[in-house]
């Protein structure tokens, strides 16, 4: 075994990621990690209060302290130009217009900002900050607010709701899941560098470096290309990092002010109240079946919080209009704005919510029609068309997915009885689910960089979460080349690089996949038109004609018309060959619906006499079309379950009603799913190309994994317990209670 | 953080002579540290013991002494704790993660303060941090508080699990005061119950030292069991948790130790249940009554009414388990 102090090899083991020496040795930097001449630091300082007006700040405490440089406040902040009146704010759609109010609109708004020569310096002086309100009432009770927002449709209606009424068996049943956060290990980070008079370099942990640098484009007032946004190296988002949020902008505002660049680190219990969250939500679903278990037709309703400075709605109901063929459906929906932080998209937004309440219930009407689960939802998908938009699928392999699932976790076992298998006080049960998510595809480019060895550099601005962006690229990149993987370095995460779209909803390697092809198709028309002076076969050539190696091209097959990349090179005197190249999805979106799916099974141990739920299989079967990279692809996968383990159980982070704070914010009191809870996931994956989708084939497949998880589990916990638990997180006294 | 000095004295009686309210002791300074950066401790001076204090385990022919340093991780692991003491393993490796356990010492982890949210939230009232100021888990979320023991100015509860097997084991805590007398004190009487002094978790003398822990010889080698309820398989705190010990002789239960956390300020003992199995045979009937015994000292809070029929579940589990695992 190697220690530290030994000789280590550090080139990537043969199937690992792009990055994972880079990360394991510690080279690879997070944002909060460069080094930059005369860093100076920064802490917030949040309210202590959910609403009101900032009386007074008080600051000379924290000034007297050693080492600190400034205190800015919405007193003595540079302002920022878009927010330099009302109507302008509103325009800027930021958010919250940190440091430009003197209003409270949740507790923990950042009302000051401590910079300081060290960490340890700003961090004390933060703490002497105070300040005084005019306090405000405030709202911050989901449970008794809810009912107050009016319900409005969400989509169109499909049928009638008299046309099922009669129908012979319905379920109808309410829903609740507590608020979730996302909480990466990584803690969100940004240093701003004012570099020159309006140009601006940003160290910033996001999802997406071209959305940070338009928001500070717009916020400044000054070119997009004035603004270098760097993530090469992202510890985990989940979603929340798809948002420019306020502790960004605070850092930009502090460069300003102290005319030094400024490194901000939220600390974890910023991270609950500072970058977003799974909102808390309640939903309805009336479900109706003839007694062929045909669906006649759904009800589906939901609300969910948000804030009350800004809107999201993170559209919960979409799932119902999705995956089965309902004859008449209604979905409505309605937000609640609460004296909490902005909520955001949060690993499968809204699908997983919906999808656990459609789920459960299908699942409860499985048993009310004595028909098993799984023929109940295969009698019902909509496998031809998406019944929302009436569009064929280009492929939708859902069915495929539950029956790869059933078999792999032998539910021929399962028994219909509740609690029939049993062992002492422990009692056995089986559930499944189904997730589906459409499948998008955005704008993307790449560029290639070639030396004259043969080594290639493939470059994009899409950050690598650590879905394995990069390493996908590569496995693209080796394919459509004929380089070897040795040969192929990948660069991305960098506003300098070709732009890209943020990585969320699942769009990142599809919308890649097709930039890298085109790119290397440039590469290999650029090669083949240096070729064509030294042998005429490439003058009139199309790019699948032409093969590459490691040390040349060649035309149709491998080393005929075979040119040197050294003979190029020199004859040209080139040093490095560049191209790039985007691609967009084309009129395929327009005639085709796109979708990945998931089959999600469980098979679950309950304790009747203490509560505890233990998961002792999970095994989920995807539909990703083709899968690039099988490692990465099912390391999303478990990942994701992981995450819907803890959805299930564990996630839920309370509110005090009376006092408006968030109850614990710390990992020690906010659990989430460790290895002792998970069972090895099983991943099974359909792997048949969409042709459609983009040039690689495949789908995306960061959220389908998590959706379903959490109603296959609860749907486990009634086979084995027959309590039906509807309010997630299903903790231990829930079960003892419920 | 607040700025402070670090010292580290070489022996037990430098760091006593430092000692003062402004100056802490500081061990794994897995919970100190902790609380100093949500700035519930405010020490001036940190005096870090990892030196000072000793770290054997030793057996005796009266049982074994356990020196304040011992990390939790080597008692879990220690051959006379595991042949002789077993239970007390058991409750040392359902604690917290094996990062945390290879840093707690065994005098920390007596004196770690309550896991209550609003103990750790500096914006909100307690009167465990701040005397008079209120109880926020009263009316507030009492999920995790106690369902015995309370009172009406605090209701949390005392969160280690060593702590449960040490009080059904019935230890004794060495300590030495700045006087360098030495005192033993009984598990029972070592941590309080909040009365009207929620800011006081025991009966630790100020400025003093633990020096060790010491267990009695006892007959509970065969069967014992401990049960952890919580929300998490790992790395997680009790909602409930029981000790339980038996000795059998011909049959019959001759001696029953049972104590829970997750219930009350301090470790808790069910006497009254463990005098009930004395002289009873070991059925699941006789459990389930002691467990019901148990369940009718306490008094649930609005949101912890569950407390009582997991109390309930886990008592018997856990009688059930002496006998199999
Ligand atoms: C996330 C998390 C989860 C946890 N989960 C669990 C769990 O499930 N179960 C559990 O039992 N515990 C759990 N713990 C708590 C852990 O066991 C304690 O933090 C640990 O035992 C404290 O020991 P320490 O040596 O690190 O104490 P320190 O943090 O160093 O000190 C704690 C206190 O003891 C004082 N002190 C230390 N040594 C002495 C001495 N010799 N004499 C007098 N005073 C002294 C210090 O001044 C301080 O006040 C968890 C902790 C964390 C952070
Ligand atoms: S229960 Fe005790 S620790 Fe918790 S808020 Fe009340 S006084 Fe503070």
């Amino acid at each position: 075994m190697g220690f530290f102090d030994d000789t280590i090899s550090l080139s990537a083991p043969p199937e690992g990621r792009v990055e994972a020496t880079a990360k394991v040795t510690g080279s690879g930097k997070y944002s909060a990690e460069y080094e930059v001449a005369s860093l100076c630091h920064a802490v917030l300082v949040g309210s202590t209060i959910p609403a009101g007006i900032i009386k007074s700040i008080n600051v000379g405490n924290a000034r007297q302290v050693e080492g600190v440089i400034d205190v800015i406040t919405h007193l003595n902040r540079p302002m920022v130009p878009a927010f330099a009146d009302e109507a302008k704010i509103k325009e800027a759609r930021f958010g919250l217009p940190v440091f430009h109010t003197d209003k409270i609109y949740f507790k923990g708004q950042p009302i000051a900002m401590v910079i300081a020569e060290t960490l340890e310096d700003a961090t004390y002086a933060a703490s002497l900050i105070t300040a005084e309100y005019a306090a405000d009432q405030f709202n911050v009770d989901f449970e008794k607010s809810y009912k107050n927002a009016e319900l409005k449709t969400a989509g169109k209606d499909r049928g009638t709701a008299d046309s099922w009424a009669e129908t012979p068996s319905v379920v109808e049943a309410e829903y609740t899941i507590k608020n979730e956060v996302h909480n990466p290990m990584e803690m969100h980070a940004t240093i701003a560098h004012w570099t020159a008079e309006n140009e601006l370099k940003m160290f910033d942990k996001n999802q997406g470096v071209n959305n940070v640098q338009r928001m500070f484009a717009k916020l400044y007032n000054i070119p997009a290309e004035k603004i270098h946004v760097v993530s090469e190296f992202v510890g985990g988002g989940f979603g929340s990092g798809l948002r420019v949020w306020p502790h960004c902008l605070a850092a930009v505002i502090g460069a300003k002010a102290v005319k030094r660049p400024v490194k901000l680190v939220l600390t974890r219990p910023q991270m609950f109240t500072l970058v977003g969250y799974r909102p808390e939500s309640w939903q309805k679903v009336k479900i109706g079946a003839d007694n062929s278990g045909k669906f006649t037709g759904i009800l589906h309703q939901a609300r969910h919080a948000t804030c009350v400075y800004d809107n999201f709605n993170e559209g919960i109901t979409r799932i119902a209009r999705l995956v089965y063929n309902f004859a008449n459906l209604r979905t409505e929906s309605a937000t609640v704005p609460l004296n909490l932080s902005m909520p955001t998209w949060m690993r499968g937004p809204g699908d997983c919510t919906g999808d656990f309440a459609i789920e459960s219930a299908i699942d409860e009407l499985s048993y009310k029609l004595n028909i098993d689960p799984v023929q109940l939802r295969l009698q019902n998908l909509a496998l031809e068309k998406d019944p929302d938009s009436g569009k064929k699928w280009s492929t939708n392999f859902v069915d495929e997915c539950i029956k790869l699932a059933a078999e792999k976790i032998q539910w021929q076992n399962r028994k219909a009885a509740i609690g029939a298998i049993s062992d002492g006080d422990w009692k056995t049960g089986y559930g499944m689910a189904v997730g589906m998510w459409n499948a998008g595809r955005s704008n993307a480019s790449a560029g290639i960089k070639m030396l004259k060895d043969g080594s290639i550099t493939v470059q994009t601005a899409m950050t690598d979460i650590g879905t394995g962006t990069g390493t996908a690229m590569q496995n693209i990149a080796k394919d459509a080349t004929g380089i070897s993987k040795e040969k192929i370095r990948i660069e991305l995460g960098n506003s300098n690089l070709p732009p890209a779209p943020s990585q969320g909803g699942s769009t990142g390697l599809s919308s890649i996949s097709g930039a890298v092809a085109a790119a290397v198709n440039a590469l290999k028309m650029k090669l083949a038109g240096f070729a064509a002076a030294e042998n005429d076969t490439y003058k009139n050539v199309v790019g699948a004609d032409i093969i590459l190696s490691d040390n040349g091209i060649s035309y149709k097959t491998t080393n005929q018309q075979f040119v040197p990349y050294s003979v190029i090179w020199e004859k040209n005197n080139l040093q490095v060959l560049e191209v790039e190249a985007s691609s967009a999805p084309g009129d395929e979106r327009k005639q085709l619906a796109f979708c990945s799916s998931a089959a999600h099974f469980c098979m679950v141990k309950v304790n009747t006499k203490t509560g505890k739920i233990k998961i002792e299989k999970m095994v989920c079967a995807a539909d990703g079309g083709t899968i690039v990279n099988e490692k990465a692809a099912a390391n999303q996968i478990s990942g994701a379950v992981v995450g819907g383990i803890g959805m299930a159980l564990m996630e839920e982070q309370l509110i005090d009603p009376k006092l408006g704070t968030a109850i614990g914010n710390d990992l020690a009191g906010y659990h989430f799913a460790v290895n002792a809870d998970a069972p090895i996931v099983e991943v099974i994956f359909v792997n048949k190309p969409d042709v459609n989708s983009n040039p690689s084939g495949s789908k995306g497949l960061g959220e389908v994994g998590i959706i379903g998880a959490a109603a296959a589990i609860a749907n486990a916990i009634y086979n084995a317990i027959g309590k039906r638990l509807r309010d997630l997180p299903i903790t231990p006294d829930k079960v003892l209670m419920g | 953080m607040r700025p402070f000095i670090f010292t580290k004295p070489a022996t037990a009686d430098q760091a006593l002579i430092k000692k003062t309210n402004q100056a802490q002791f500081i061990a794994g300074g897995t919970n100190l540290l902790d609380l100093m950066k949500k700035h519930i401790a405010l020490p001036e001076e940190l005096l870090d013991v990892t030196n000072a204090l000793p770290a054997a385990i030793t057996a005796n022919t009266k049982g074994i002494r356990i020196d304040a340093m011992v990390r939790n991780s080597a008692i879990a692991s220690q051959a006379e704790v595991l042949s002789q003491f077993p239970l007390l393993a058991k409750a040392v490796l359902a604690g917290a993660s094996p990062q945390i356990r290879n840093m707690a010492s065994t005098a920390g982890n007596l004196l770690q303060r309550t896991r209550c949210p609003y103990f750790y939230d500096t914006t909100v009232p307690c009167n465990k941090r701040i005397p008079g100021t209120g109880c926020s888990a009263m009316d507030g979320d009492n999920r995790m508080s106690a369902i015995v023991g309370y009172s009406n100015q605090c209701v949390a509860v005392h969160p280690s699990d060593m702590c449960i097997a040490l009080a059904a084991l019935e230890a004794n805590v060495l300590v030495t005061g700045r006087d360098k007398k030495q005192h033993s004190i009984p598990f029972k009487d070592f941590h309080r119950l909040p009365g009207t002094t929620p800011q006081l978790d025991n009966n630790l003398p100020a400025n003093a030292v633990i020096t060790a822990v010491e267990i009695p010889g006892n007959r509970f080698q065969k069967n014992f069991a401990y049960v952890k309820v919580r929300d998490r398989d790992s790395y997680a705190f009790a909602l409930i948790s029981v000790a339980a010990a038996l000795h059998m002789e011909a049959g019959v239960i001759s001696e029953a130790r049972l104590a829970s956390g997750g219930v009350a300020h301090k470790p808790w003992r069910w006497y009254k249940a463990e005098q009930f199995l004395k002289g009873k045979k070991p059925s699941a009937e006789n459990f389930r009554q002691a467990a019901s015994i148990a369940v009718g000292e306490t008094k649930p809070l609005a949101n912890n009414k569950f407390k009582t029929v997991m109390l309930q579940g886990a008592i018997e589990t856990a009688l059930q388990n002496c006998l199999t695992a």
